[in-house]
């Protein structure tokens, strides 16, 4: 009687650490993982419109065409401005290496009708004068963080979950940042950056996008500097992914002969 | 009159003793409750932007444009290293205050400038690089040697943070007005001498640092120097009263009208200002004479009525007293209140808490004064009646002698006023904090050390705005901004400058391979456009936010001056001026902003209100004293001690070279108190008196036995009192000193020689009586 009194509670004990891991939720780096394997085409070209707008209110636009090509060791991207006039033409090349090496970039101003090389101290740098650094436009590669699952919310009627993800390195920039992410797409829907003395510093939110050829395209996204209250909108329009863009049209002779 | 006061002795002593002791009940526990509201309420205003009028359109201007473009003034830290600042030990050092800075809650990273922070643009053929000059210390020579001609090449760093002889660098952080304290004041001191070693010398300076020890030592000196003006104040009416009571109960006077004027600022919620401290100058100046008034008439009283009781005593006095009294406090109120029409606070508050500390001085003379003596006594000085005579003869004789020698008065005061008409019209306004320093103070030299290695410690900013966007993004616009940037820098007094074009410059060079011909405003707007997209790519976007706007239509030009009086700033003003017109042509205007010039503009307003103080003052005495003694000869005749005491205060100050700062255009309003009051009361006396007499000699030998006596003793006790401060350490206490008590004297000679002689001459009320009396005049040839 004793004995199975006793099988059966070791069997009911054994049942429910077997449901337990049927059920088990991913982790935090697993989140993290299919976040940036989500698929995004070996090419894609689209137009950008980046907004940005001081404390004042006062606004810069800039509009952009750009192309990228992934692949396997190196993303490429090519942008041309199309204005503000005066700048119309000017374009910027950047390579992304997987294997995290510094970025190439290289930048042309047709008033000087030649090709530089930028050379900059790193990934923090923003981009364009814009509240998103290098890395925070590019795909950050989920082994450089540790990752933390930290819960589940809801974000505007959409289940999420919330990975708090800390850098190895510990002189990175952010000190954390918190990434809200969608469990049905596994697309990031909101990101919180905090400063290396913890405090918040940006919010990015994704306002807007949608499945494009079958590929899941972020198309309006906005970053807040809340320190400095600064933003940044970017939108993008006709995208087209895989369109076949050839090598070539990542070279500094393309970079020359604009649009 | 001997019937009046004895049919008045209806009620009993002791009726008038409760009286006595309630009133003293009652003003005690008020000053304990005025007290206790000032020791919990009070709050010293150090941050002099709250000086400034918030809605005057110079300040609205200069406020917006510090916040459109991140204006802040900067602490400035000097490294010194004989041997050059190119070794590890001081570099690390550079990068240590610099980091140590950023840390601090008061500074912003991007606020703080020195050669660890600052971005190195350099170019190649075909590279761009932005890095910082150095993140690691370099150790090795080769480290060094490059890091030197880094700078060397980049004419933003080079003799900007660092000295053109390498032996001194800058660390400048630039910080808020309104968080500067007292404990951030010494805590930097401590941060930043706690680098100094024997080989590196440190200096501290800059406008916050300025401001911040000036808040400190004058506050502090007149700590030390008060007491010692009233100890000298008490000793010399001990003195002249020959009563320690009447002494003592005049000055608890003048103390608990301070004491109810800075407890009802308190009660308020008023803080107070730098000018707050001339509140209680005004009122001893003037409490010590409500209390003199009494005193002499008191014993005047029981000199010539020895028998009379105590309350007689009183009751006569304050029988004689009140309507003098009276009519001289309402006038002196309302002329400080007529410095409500100034358009800065502080010195609206000034008006307002002296009027209002005048008022509780009028009512304690007629209050306080009279329940002390009942309760306490005052034992009348035994003059001897020989000693007596012999000042009403001294004072007689005087009399005689200015009268017989009336022209040579008018002469000698018309010459005078001649001079003085003459000083004003050279009286300059100086806004310098420094010049309010010692010339051998620490600040002093460590500033004129800063400025000898750098472009300057004070800063203009010159704001440009054009009528349409990108306007900033033209060359013809960009070369006028250059050239007036070099055509100021050409005043010895103007280190450096610093806009737009500056990065424009530097950008165009970099980008043709640091060749020195490029080393100009880019051929065309494209260009621009081009290589400040390229600068916001590569460098720091903050940096352009500090000299451009978003739409480049509107632009900051910051000059560095070597000083920061009056003289420098309108020297620089002068040649940026004659750009306008052409500035005007291609459709930008230009205003300025920064601390500097709101303290020049901040210096004007004061100086203003303050003339136009003294003009209402002057009307309002006019038609006062027209009214209260009906004769519009008499209201003319009681404005010539304002006007003479006004006039030669600021003729001294321009003949002399002493600047008009806030404090100094405030002594004037002496003028208005002390003036008002000295001509009251001789007026007022001298009629009493005449009803009396038929002899105007006669008449005026007693008006100056008693109220010239009465206004000598006043001059004599603030004179004093106020000389001491000559030994005060903060030169501007000293000016103060010098000033109030020449105030004082020329409110006493215009009094006593010219209105006297005056009132003589013109036979003053003397037609009325003459008329009442039918009598001859005593006829004096």
């Amino acid at each position: 009687m004793k004995k199975t009194i006793l099988i059966t509670a070791a069997l009911v004990a054994m049942f429910t650490i077997a449901s337990q891991q049927a059920t088990a939720q991913l982790s935090g780096q697993q989140i993290m993982e299919k976040v940036y394997h989500n698929p995004t085409g070996d090419d894609m070209q689209s137009e950008l419109t980046m907004t940005l707008i001081n404390s004042r209110g006062e606004e810069r636009i800039r509009q952009l065409k750009q192309f990228s090509k992934t692949n396997d060791d190196v993303e490429k991207k090519i942008m041309f401005f199309l204005s503000p006039a005066d700048v119309r033409n000017t374009s910027f090349m950047n390579f992304s290496y997987t294997d995290g090496s510094d970025d190439d970039q290289w930048i042309y101003l047709p008033a000087l009708r030649r090709v530089r090389r930028i050379s900059s101290d790193g990934k923090s740098d923003y981009f364009m004068g814009s509240d998103f650094t290098y890395d925070d436009l590019g795909d950050r590669h989920p082994d450089e963080d540790t990752h933390k699952l930290i819960g589940e919310e809801q974000v505007n009627g959409r289940a999420t979950y919330v990975v708090e993800s800390t850098s190895k390195d510990p002189s990175y920039m952010y000190s954390k940042t918190i990434t809200w992410v969608m469990k049905d797409s596994f697309l990031g829907l909101k990101r919180e950056f905090y400063d290396r003395d913890g405090k918040l510093l940006k919010t990015l939110l994704i306002k807007s996008f949608d499945q494009i050829d079958g590929f899941w395209t972020i198309l309006e996204t906005e970053m807040h500097n809340v320190q400095r209250n600064h933003r940044t909108v970017m939108s993008i329009k006709n995208v087209q992914y895989n369109t076949g863009i050839r090598d070539n049209q990542f070279t500094e002779r393309a970079m020359t002969l604009g649009l | 009159m001997e019937t009046n006061y004895q049919s008045m002795q209806s009620m009993t002593n002791k009726n008038w003793k409760i009286m006595a002791i309630i009133t003293l009940t009652v003003i005690a526990i008020s000053s304990v409750l005025f007290t206790r509201t000032l020791v919990n309420n009070a709050r010293m205003e150090t941050n002099l932007d709250e000086y400034m009028p918030k809605d005057h359109p110079a300040f609205i201007y200069s406020d917006q444009a510090e916040e459109w473009f991140n204006i802040k003034d900067g602490i400035l830290i000097a490294i010194q290293s004989q041997e050059g600042i190119y070794n590890p030990v001081t570099l690390q050092k550079i990068k240590d205050i610099s980091n140590g800075l950023i840390a601090m809650p008061e500074f912003d990273a991007n606020d703080v400038v020195s050669l660890y922070t600052a971005d190195n643009i350099i170019g190649t053929e075909y590279d761009l690089d932005v890095t910082s000059f150095y993140t690691y210390v370099p150790e090795s020579e080769d480290e060094l040697r490059k890091l030197r001609q880094d700078v060397r090449d980049n004419e933003m760093i080079y003799r900007r943070v660092v000295s053109e002889d390498e032996t001194v660098a800058l660390i400048i952080a630039g910080m808020d007005s309104d968080v500067f304290t007292q404990e951030f004041y010494h805590d930097i001191m401590e941060f930043a001498h706690a680098y100094g070693d024997d080989n590196n010398v440190i200096y501290v300076a800059g406008r916050p640092i300025v401001e911040g020890t000036m808040a400190l030592l004058g506050p502090a000196d007149m700590k030390r120097m008060v007491p010692v003006v009233l100890i000298v104040i008490a000793l010399v009416l001990y003195l002249l009263l020959r009563s320690v009571r009447a002494a003592g109960f005049t000055l608890i006077g003048v103390f608990v009208s301070t004491i109810f004027a800075f407890g009802l600022m308190a009660a308020l919620g008023v803080p107070v200002y730098s000018v707050s401290t001339m509140i209680p100058v005004m009122l001893i100046a003037i409490g010590v004479a409500y209390g003199i008034y009494f005193f002499n008439h008191l014993n005047q009283f029981s000199r010539n009525n020895p028998v009379a009781s105590r309350i007689d005593g009183i009751k006569y006095t304050v029988g004689i007293l009140w309507k003098p009294l009276s009519m001289a406090a309402f006038t002196t109120m309302i002329g400080f209140l007529s410095l409500l029409s100034s358009q800065v606070l502080p010195i609206k508050y000034f008006g307002l808490f002296t009027a209002f500390g005048i008022l509780t001085a009028f009512v304690l003379a007629l209050v306080f004064l009279p329940a002390a003596v009942l309760l306490f006594g005052h034992r009348n000085p035994k003059t001897k009646n020989d000693a007596k005579n012999q000042q009403s003869v001294a004072l007689n004789r005087m009399t005689d002698r200015l009268l017989a020698g009336k022209k040579k008065v008018f002469i000698i005061t018309a010459v005078i006023l001649v001079l003085a008409v003459g000083g004003i019209s050279r009286v300059w306004i100086n806004s310098s904090f420094l010049d309010n320093f010692e010339k051998d103070s620490d600040i002093v030299l460590t500033d004129a050390f800063v400025n000898s290695k750098f472009g300057g410690t004070s800063t203009l900013n010159v704001i440009l705005e054009g009528d349409h966007g990108d306007v900033f993004k033209m060359p013809e616009t960009l070369e006028l901004i250059d050239r007036m940037q070099s055509e100021t820098m050409m005043l010895a007094e103007v280190g450096n400058s610093f806009s737009l074009a500056d990065y424009l410059k530097r950008m165009n060079k970099v980008m043709n391979a640091d060749d020195e011909t490029y080393f100009s405003i880019p051929e065309s707007r494209e260009m621009v456009a081009q290589y400040l997209l390229l600068y916001e790519m590569s460098g720091d976007p903050e940096n352009l936010n500090k000299v451009v706007n978003y739409y480049y239509d509107r632009t900051n030009v910051t000059f560095q001056l070597k000083g920061d009086d009056s003289k420098t700033i309108h020297a620089a003003l002068a040649v940026i001026r004659q750009f306008e017109d052409k500035f005007f042509e291609q459709g930008v205007t230009i205003n300025y902003a920064g601390s500097g010039y709101k303290a020049l503009v901040f210096t004007g307003l004061i100086l203003e209100g303050q003339v136009m103080s003294i003009a209402i003052s002057l009307i309002l005495v006019l038609i006062i004293l027209s009214i209260m003694f009906r004769s519009i000869k008499a209201g003319l005749i009681g404005a010539v001690p304002i006007t003479i005491t006004a006039l030669i205060s600021f003729g001294v100050m321009g003949l002399l070279g002493i600047p008009l700062s806030t404090t100094t255009a405030l002594l004037s309003s002496i003028a208005i108190g002390i003036g008002i009051d000295y001509a009251i009361h001789f007026l007022q006396h001298y009629r009493m008196n005449l009803s009396g007499s038929r002899s105007q000699l006669q008449v005026l030998y007693k008006t100056m036995g008693q109220t010239g006596k009465a206004i000598l003793f006043n001059a004599i006790v603030v004179i004093s009192g106020f000389l001491v401060l000559l030994f005060s350490v903060f030169p501007p206490n000293r000016t103060l000193g010098a000033l109030v008590s020449m105030n004082m004297f020329t409110s006493l000679i215009g009094t006593l020689s010219v209105m006297m002689i005056l009132i003589y001459t013109t036979r003053l009320f003397f037609k009325t009586s003459k008329a009442q009396s039918r009598e001859p005049d005593n006829n004096l040839s």
